[in-house]
C-alpha cells in the first residue's frame, strides 16, 4: 500500500510551512535593514528607497573591521591547537589505550555537561592571576580548555573505530609511537578531524559570555560578543542594528551553506556518540 | 600493574588539582607613576556608550594637546557598571573612567582622591553644589568629605514636550501645578494621545524613577531624598510623602498614561518613538537635547516638574556627567588636567553646550558659551540657572548604590506597571534591598 | 630439569621485556594526552573546583574572604528570587526541550515517511540554519520581532487578532515563553534533524512492514518510529536541556532578566550577583547548584539511553 496523495501533500505542506517560519525572521531583518536609517518600519514592507548603504555604514560605526579581525584571529589561534592536542589525546585513549583510559574518559566527559556560566566567575580571577586578563588569550586558552571534553571524545571514537592491523604492521616494521601516529593514523584522522575543525569554528565565532567578561574592550570580542555593546550604541536606530546583525551573522551562514553536509553529519554524529 | 600506574598517576595529578585550587587571588598593586607634560601621553579612557561629549571633548584635547594621545573604550551602561570593579582593580586601569556610582570604589581606594588637584586647580571655589555629590566622607556618605569624581557638564531633567502635540490639546505654556499637569494629562488621554512615552527595559533599567523622583520632590523636600541617595544612616526612601508620590504615579500608571509596552522599551527606543511623534510628554534629561533637536527641530519644549502648589519652588535631577581616575592610573596628572581644561577652556566648554546640551561648570566668573537659536537647550540651561538658585537639585534614586536601580527599582517598578506591586510594596522591597546591599 | 628452568627463564625474561615495552608505551601515550589534559584542567577543572570553594565564602570579590559555611545554599533556597530562578530554568525546559524533542519527532517522522530527495534535503538545511547563528543575533532578531510594534504583532493585527496583540517580552506572564518560543526557533531544526538522521539508519524493512500492514502515520509512529529512536530521543533531550539550564545569551540580549523577575534564569542571575552585586560567595553558590541541577537531570537521561542500547 502506498501512501495517499492526500498524506504526501499534507507532508510538503507542513515541512514548507516550518522552513518559511524558520527563514521569516532573516528575511524580516534584512528588510528592515534596508530601510532608512533611524525609522521604526513595520512588518514586512519593502522599503520606497532599499538603503544598501546601511550595511556599509553599520560596517564602519561597529567597527566591524577591528572585530572581525579578532574573531578571525581568535579562531585561528583556537582551532588548530584544539584540533592538535585533543587528537593527540583522542589517539593515546582510544587507539594506544594506555593505562588509566577509562578514567580519563571519564574525566573529559564529566566536562561536556559543564555550563559556562558555572566557572565564569573563577575564571575572571584566574586570568586576572595568570596575567592574561584582557587580553585575546582571555577567550583563546579557555575556549582551547573548554572544547576538550567534546573534541577528546571526538576523536577518541574515530580513533576505537580504527583497526589495530595497520598499527600492528608498522609496529613490527620499528616504528615509534610518534611515527605511528604522524605518518599513519593522523592522515586516516582527516576527515573527523575536518569535521570538528568546523564545529569548533562556528562555536568560537558565536561565544559572546567569555567575551563579554574575560575582554573590556569591545572591539577585542568575537562578533558575537560585541553585539551586546553595538546594541546599546545603536538601539536608536533599529535599521542599523538590523544591518548590523546581518554583518555578524554572515560568516558563519556563508559557512555552514558551504559546509552544511560535513556540519550537519559532524554535530549529528558527535551528539549521537555522546 | 597497568591499573596500578594509571591510577597512581591520575590520584597524584586530582591531588594537584586540589592543591592549586586552594589559593587566594590576590590584587596586585601598582606604584603610581605621575607624568604628565611635553613627552607624549596615552591617556586611557573607559566611556559609556550613546554619551557623544566625552568622545569630541577628547577629540578637542588631543588637537590642543598634540602630545596627548587617548586610547578610549566604550560599552553599554549595563556592562560598564559591571566591568568597573574589574577596571578598577586591573592592571591597566582607566585614567578617565564614567561613574555612575562610586561610593563603594571610594570606600575600597579604587578611585583616586582629587582634594591635592581640586586645591592645585583650585576648584574648591567653584559653586558648591557642583563638587559635592562627588564627595565620598570616611564613613562612605555621600555629599561631604574627600572628592572623588568630577563631571563634565552639570545635566538638568525635566519634562520634554512635543509643541504639536500639546497644541492639539490646548496646552499653550507649561502647567504651573502638578494637579495642572494631571489634567492636562487626562486631556491628552482623551484625545487618543499618548500622553507620557517613558522606557523600562531591565536592560536600560526603568525608566518611571524618573517621574517617580520628580513626584517625590513635589510632594516632600529633596533633603530626605538626597540624604538615601547619599547613603547618610538613618536615611529611608519610605517616607509618607514618598508614599504619596509613589500613589500618585501608580494612579498615572493604571490611568494608561504610559506606553502599554513600557517594560519592553529601551532607553533609545523610547526617545526614537518621541522622536516620531509618539507621546506628548518624556521625562528625561538634557543630554538628549541633541537628540531632539535633531529629531523634532523647534517643535520640542522643556518645563520643570510642576510643585504641589502654585508659587512654591521646583526641584529637578540634577547630576555631572561624573568621571573619576582610577587610583592605580598610569597618568593621573594629566587624566586631572584634562577634568580642569574641560570646565574652563572655552572651546570645551562650547562643546559641553553645543554636544551635551547642558552647563559646563566651572568657575562662576566664566560666560556661558551662546547656544544656537532654536535649540531646546536655551530652555535647559534656563531651567538650570532656577534650580541653581533654589538649591533643589538631586542626585537620581538610582544611583543610590551601584545595584539599588537593577536590583531595586527596576524590577520592582516593572512589577507595579504590571499590577503586581503597589506604591506602599514599592517603596518597602526598595528599602529593604537598600539595606541590604549597604549591609554587605 | 636446566632445561624447564631456562624455558621457564626464557619465559620470564620475555614478560619482563614485555612489561618494560608497555611501560614506555603508557608514558609516551600520557605524553599524548598531557597537553589536551593540562588545558582542560587549568581551565575547567581548577575553576569549577574554586567555585565550589567560593561558594562557602562571603566575598566581594575585592576584600578579604570570610568563611560562612552553607550560608550561600541556604540564601539561595530560602530566598524566592533565587530559588525562582531555578524554577524558570525547569519552566525553560519545557521551550527548550520537550517541545523541540516531541515536534521534531512528528516532522522528522513526516519528512522521512513523505519526502525523499531534494525537498527533505533543503528542509533539513534549512531547518538547521538557526544552529549556525551567534544566540545573541537569534536574541536580537526575535526581540525586534516580538516587539509591540513588530512582525508578530502585524500579522496577529493582520488576521483581526488585535487584542491579542503586545510587547510579549515586556509582559510578566508571556516573558518567558516568548523566550521559550525563541528556544523553539533555535532548538527545533537540531533535533529535526537528528531524529531524521536516526530514522534513516534504521531498517527499512520495519516501515515496510507497518505500511504492509496499513498502519496509519500515527501508528507507525508510536510503535516502530519512537521506540527505534530512544538513542537519538536521549540526545536530543540532553542536549536541549542544557541549553535551557544554562541560558545565558538569549535572555541577557532581549530582557535582561525582567520584567520584575519573570525571566531571571540562574544564568543571567549569578552574571548580576557577581559582577553587579559583587557577591562572589552567593553566585557561587548558585553556580555549583546550576552545574548539579545540570548533573541530576542529564545522568538519568544517560543511563536510559544506555539501557535502551543494550
Amino acid at each position: 500500500m502506498t501512501l495517499g496523495r492526500a498524506e504526501i501533500f499534507g507532508g510538503r505542506v507542513l515541512l514548507i510551512g516550518l522552513m518559511t517560519i524558520t527563514v521569516l525572521p532573516f528575511i524580516s531583518i534584512f528588510i528592515t535593514a534596508l530601510h532608512p536609517s533611524g525609522t521604526l518600519p513595520r512588518g514586512l514592507e519593502w522599503p520606497a528607497e532599499p538603503q544598501w548603504g546601511n550595511f556599509v555604514e553599520a560596517f564602519k560605526v561597529a567597527n566591524m573591521t577591528a572585530l572581525l579581525g579578532s574573531s578571525v584571529y581568535i579562531v585561528l589561534a583556537v582551532v588548530p591547537v584544539a584540533l592538535i592536542i585533543s587528537t593527540m589525546a583522542g589517539f593515546a585513549i582510544g587507539h594506544l589505550r594506555i593505562a588509566g583510559s577509562r578514567i580519563l574518559l571519564g574525566l573529559f566527559v564529566f566536562g561536556l555537561t559543564l555550563p559556562f556560566g558555572g566557572i565564569i566567575v573563577p575564571l575572571y580571577y584566574l586570568e586576572r592571576e595568570l596575567g592574561i586578563y584582557n587580553t585575546r588569550l582571555a577567550i583563546v586558552l579557555p575556549l582551547i580548555g573548554l572544547y576538550m571534553p567534546f573534541a577528546v571524545f571526538w576523536m577518541r571514537t574515530h580513533f576505537i573505530n580504527m583497526p589495530s592491523e595497520i598499527s600492528e604492521a608498522a609496529r613490527v616494521d620499528g616504528a615509534t609511537i610518534w611515527d605511528l601516529f604522524w605518518r599513519i593514523q593522523l592522515p586516516l584522522a582527516r576527515p573527523p578531524m575536518a569535521a570538528l575543525g568546523i564545529l569548533m569554528s562556528v562555536w568560537t565565532w558565536n561565544q559572546f559570555l567569555l567575551a563579554l567578561v574575560l575582554v573590556e574592550d569591545p572591539t577585542q570580542r568575537t562578533m558575537a560578543g560585541a553585539l551586546g555593546a553595538f546594541q546599546g550604541h545603536y538601539a536608536t536606530d533599529v535599521p542599523l542594528l538590523c544591518a548590523g546583525t546581518i554583518i555578524i551573522l554572515l560568516p558563519t551562514l556563508i559557512v555552514f551553506m558551504l559546509f552544511q553536509r560535513q556540519i550537519i553529519a559532524a554535530l549529528l554524529q558527535g551528539s549521537i556518540k555522546g | 600493574m597497568k591499573r596500578q600506574f594509571g591510577l597512581t598517576v591520575i590520584t597524584i595529578f586530582l591531588l594537584a588539582i586540589l592543591v592549586t585550587s586552594a589559593y587566594v587571588p590576590r590584587v596586585v598593586a601598582q606604584d603610581d607613576l605621575p607624568n604628565c607634560g611635553t613627552e607624549p601621553v596615552t591617556l586611557r579612557g573607559y566611556f559609556e556608550t550613546g554619551f557623544d561629549l566625552p568622545f569630541r571633548l577628547a577629540e578637542e584635547f588631543e588637537r590642543q594637546f598634540p602630545n596627548v594621545s587617548w586610547d578610549i573604550s566604550q560599552d553599554q551602561f549595563a556592562n560598564l557598571i559591571n566591568a568597573t570593579p574589574r577596571l578598577l582593580t586591573g592592571d591597566n586601569p582607566p585614567d578617565l573612567i564614567r561613574l555612575p556610582t562610586m561610593v563603594t570604589f571610594a570606600e575600597q581606594g579604587l578611585l583616586k582622591n582629587l582634594d591635592e588637584y581640586a586645591a592645585a586647580f583650585g576648584w574648591d571655589e567653584w559653586p558648591v553644589p557642583q563638587l559635592n555629590q562627588n564627595r565620598v566622607a570616611e564613613d562612605g556618605t555621600r555629599g561631604s568629605g574627600s572628592l572623588y569624581a568630577m563631571g563634565l557638564n552639570y545635566s538638568l531633567t525635566g519634562i520634554f514636550y512635543n509643541k504639536e502635540l500639546a497644541a492639539q490639546i490646548g496646552m499653550t505654556e507649561p502647567p504651573q501645578t502638578l494637579a495642572e499637569f494631571d489634567e492636562i494629562l487626562a486631556r491628552a488621554k482623551e484625545a487618543g494621545l499618548l500622553p507620557i512615552m517613558q522606557w523600562g527595559s531591565a536592560k536600560s533599567g526603568m525608566g518611571l524613577a524618573f517621574p517617580l523622583q520628580n513626584l517625590m520632590a513635589a510632594y516632600g523636600p529633596v533633603e530626605p531624598i538626597n540624604d538615601w541617595i547619599f547613603q547618610k544612616p538613618g536615611a529611608t526612601i519610605d517616607t509618607p510623602e514618598n508614599l504619596l508620590a509613589a500613589q500618585h504615579l501608580q494612579r498615572w500608571i493604571e490611568n494608561g498614561y504610559f506606553p502599554p509596552d513600557i517594560n519592553a522599551i529601551e532607553y533609545t527606543d523610547a526617545n526614537a518613538r518621541f522622536g516620531q511623534g509618539e507621546g506628548v510628554f518624556i521625562f528625561n534629561g538634557d543630554w538628549q537635547n541633541a537628540g531632539y533637536d535633531t529629531d523634532l527641530p523647534g517643535k520640542v519644549g522643556f518645563f520643570l516638574m510642576p510643585p504641589l502648589e502654585a508659587g512654591g519652588a521646583p526641584a529637578a535631577m540634577s547630576a555631572p556627567l561624573t568621571f573619576g581616575i582610577a587610583a592605580n592610573a598610569k597618568n593621573p596628572d594629566c587624566a586631572a588636567f584634562f577634568l580642569n581644561w574641560v570646565a574652563t577652556d572655552e572651546t570645551a566648554r562650547q562643546i559641553g553646550v553645543d554636544v551635551g546640551g547642558s552647563n559646563p561648570g566651572g568657575p562662576s566668573g566664566l560666560p556661558m558659551p551662546p547656544v544656537a537659536e532654536g535649540s531646546i537647550t536655551n530652555e535647559t540651561l534656563a531651567a538650570g540657572v532656577i534650580i541653581g538658585e533654589a538649591g533643589t537639585s538631586m542626585d537620581f534614586i538610582a544611583n543610590a548604590t551601584s545595584a539599588i536601580f537593577a536590583q531595586g527599582w527596576t524590577p520592582e517598578l516593572q512589577k507595579m506597571v504590571g499590577g503586581r506591586q503597589d506604591a506602599a510594596g514599592l517603596l518597602k522591597a526598595v528599602q529593604a534591598e537598600y539595606e541590604r546591599q549597604l549591609s554587605e | 630439569m636446566t632445561s624447564d628452568i631456562r624455558r621457564a627463564a626464557s619465559k620470564f625474561s620475555r614478560r619482563t621485556s614485555q612489561d618494560k615495552v608497555v611501560r614506555r608505551e603508557n608514558i609516551i601515550g600520557w605524553l599524548f594526552v598531557i597537553p589536551a589534559l593540562v588545558m582542560y584542567t587549568i581551565f575547567v577543572l581548577v575553576p569549577l573546583l574554586m567555585s565550589i570553594r567560593y561558594s562557602f565564602v562571603r566575598w566581594n570579590g575585592i576584600g578579604p574572604m570570610t568563611w560562612v559555611g552553607l550560608d550561600n545554599y541556604i540564601t539561595v533556597l530560602e530566598d524566592p528570587d533565587l530559588l525562582g530562578t531555578v524554577f524558570n530554568a525547569f519552566r525553560l525546559v519545557v521551550f527548550f526541550s520537550f517541545i523541540p524533542v516531541t515536534l521534531g519527532l512528528i516532522v522528522a517522522s513526516v519528512m522521512h515517511r513523505v519526502t525523499t530527495g531534494r525537498l527533505g534535503e533543503i528542509a533539513r538545511t534549512i531547518l538547521f540554519l538557526p544552529q549556525v547563528i551567534p544566540l545573541v543575533a537569534a536574541g536580537i532578531i526575535w526581540g525586534w520581532l516580538l516587539a509591540l510594534p513588530g512582525l508578530i504583532n502585524e500579522v496577529l493585527r493582520g488576521i483581526g487578532l488585535d487584542t491579542i496583540a503586545r510587547a510579549w517580552l515586556g509582559d510578566f506572564d508571556w516573558a518567558l515563553p516568548s523566550v521559550g518560543l525563541i528556544g523553539i526557533w533555535v532548538l527545533l531544526g537540531f533535533c529535526t534533524v537528528l531524529l531524521w538522521t536516526g530514522m534513516t539508519k534504521l531498517d527499512p524493512a520495519l516501515f515496510e512492514a507497518a505500511r504492509i500492514d496499513g498502519a496509519s502515520w500515527f501508528t507507525e509512529f508510536t510503535k516502530v518510529t519512537v521506540p527505534l529512536l530512544r538513542n537519538e530521543i536521549g540526545v536530543c533531550l540532553t542536549v536541549t536541556v542544557i541549553n535551557a539550564l544554562a541560558a545565558f545569551d538569549i535572555v541577557y540580549v532581549t530582557t535582561a532578566g525582567g520584567p520584575g523577575n519573570a525571566t531571571a534564569v540562574p544564568g543571567i542571575q549569578i552574571y548580576i550577583l557577581a559582577f553587579t552585586e559583587l557577591r562572589i560567595g552567593l553566585a557561587s553558590a548558585l553556580a555549583v547548584i546550576l552545574m548539579g541541577l545540570v548533573l541530576v537531570v542529564v545522568l538519568p537521561i544517560q543511563r536510559l539511553n544506555r539501557g535502551a542500547a543494550q
